[in-house]
């Protein structure tokens, strides 16, 4: 029973190792999922997502501007779902892909599988990450254009 | 004979041209309004002014050249594609896209945002005005 008990808590530990909740809030797939990627708020900490949604205005060099009460509402949902894991440990900045965790799993990716049009940048989760979509960012869900699974 | 041949075309004719919905309507006044104020020449919102400042390039917020047609195509009955993320835009035109110019909030909002974006600069209420009497025939 016990031995179950620990294979479980393996098995959970390791699936949410790479997994994270899917965005699953309305607003946020409009505003922000409708014109990129729907980066889980997990995927960035707290203080990540105030300097986001600090300059909206100027988001990457898009103008992003919400009126305040999207704003105030697509704030509320990034930061109460915010990162407080390993995959966001770290990260002061407000790029996801510039968390210590994410450079070190991405690390052996080459360049030019990274450079190519059917990726462009690590921003584009979904280009690899099948289910990127769900959350899942598990190994043997990675498929890289033009090469193939990454296991 | 004649008589009703004539009617049924002038009212297929009719049912092809475009309309905005009544919220769209009173959002045109209003920049209507604001274009009369800004200049007393102003003569009514001009589609082919529109066409040009949807079509003309720019140096954008981005500090790189790009018109409206860099995301959305020149075929705006076709699906667009965002040139930053990778991620499809929805057909911009009335025709094939139902839902597009009906909201006027979204309207506001993507205006400004993509003025910003192409001309990195809002636009003018004239502007505005002619690039949604443009939009709004396709």
């Amino acid at each position: 029973m016990r031995r179950i008990i620990l294979g479980c808590v393996m098995l959970a530990s390791m699936t949410w190792a790479k997994n994270v909740p899917a965005a699953n809030d309305a607003l946020y797939q409009k505003e922000c999922a409708s014109c990129h990627f729907g980066y889980q708020p997990a995927l960035l900490n707290a203080s990540g997502w105030q300097k986001v949604m600090g300059n909206l205005q100027d988001h990457f060099g898009t103008d992003a501007s919400l009126s305040q009460k999207e704003h105030d509402a697509i704030l509320t949902y990034v930061t109460q779902n915010a990162g407080n894991s390993k995959l966001t440990q770290g990260n002061t900045t407000m790029r996801i892909s510039q968390s210590p965790y994410f450079i070190k799993e991405h690390r052996r990716i080459p360049e030019r599988l990274i450079d190519q049009p059917e990726v462009k940048s690590l921003s584009q989760c979904a280009a690899c990450h099948t289910k990127a979509e769900q959350g899942d960012y598990s190994e043997r869900t990675i498929v890289i254009p033009n090469y193939g699974r990454w296991e | 004979m004649k008589k009703i041949f004539l009617m049924l075309s002038c009212s297929a004719v009719m049912l092809l041209a475009q309309e905005f919905n009544a919220p769209m309507k009173a959002y045109l006044n209003e920049l209507e309004k604001e274009a009369k104020a800004q200049n007393a020449a102003f003569n009514g919102f001009d589609a082919k002014r529109g066409e040009s400042i949807f079509t003309s390039k720019y140096i954008g917020k981005k500090a790189q050249e790009m018109s409206c047609t860099t995301c959305h195509k020149s075929d705006l009955k076709a699906t667009g594609l965002n040139v930053n993320t990778n991620k499809t835009i929805a057909p911009l035109a009335p025709s094939a896209n139902a839902q597009r110019l009906t909201d006027v909030e979204e309207v506001q909002k993507w205006l400004r945002r993509n003025f910003n974006d192409v001309y990195n600069r809002e636009g003018s209420a004239l502007e505005k005005g002619d690039v949604l009497t443009y939009l709004i025939n396709q």
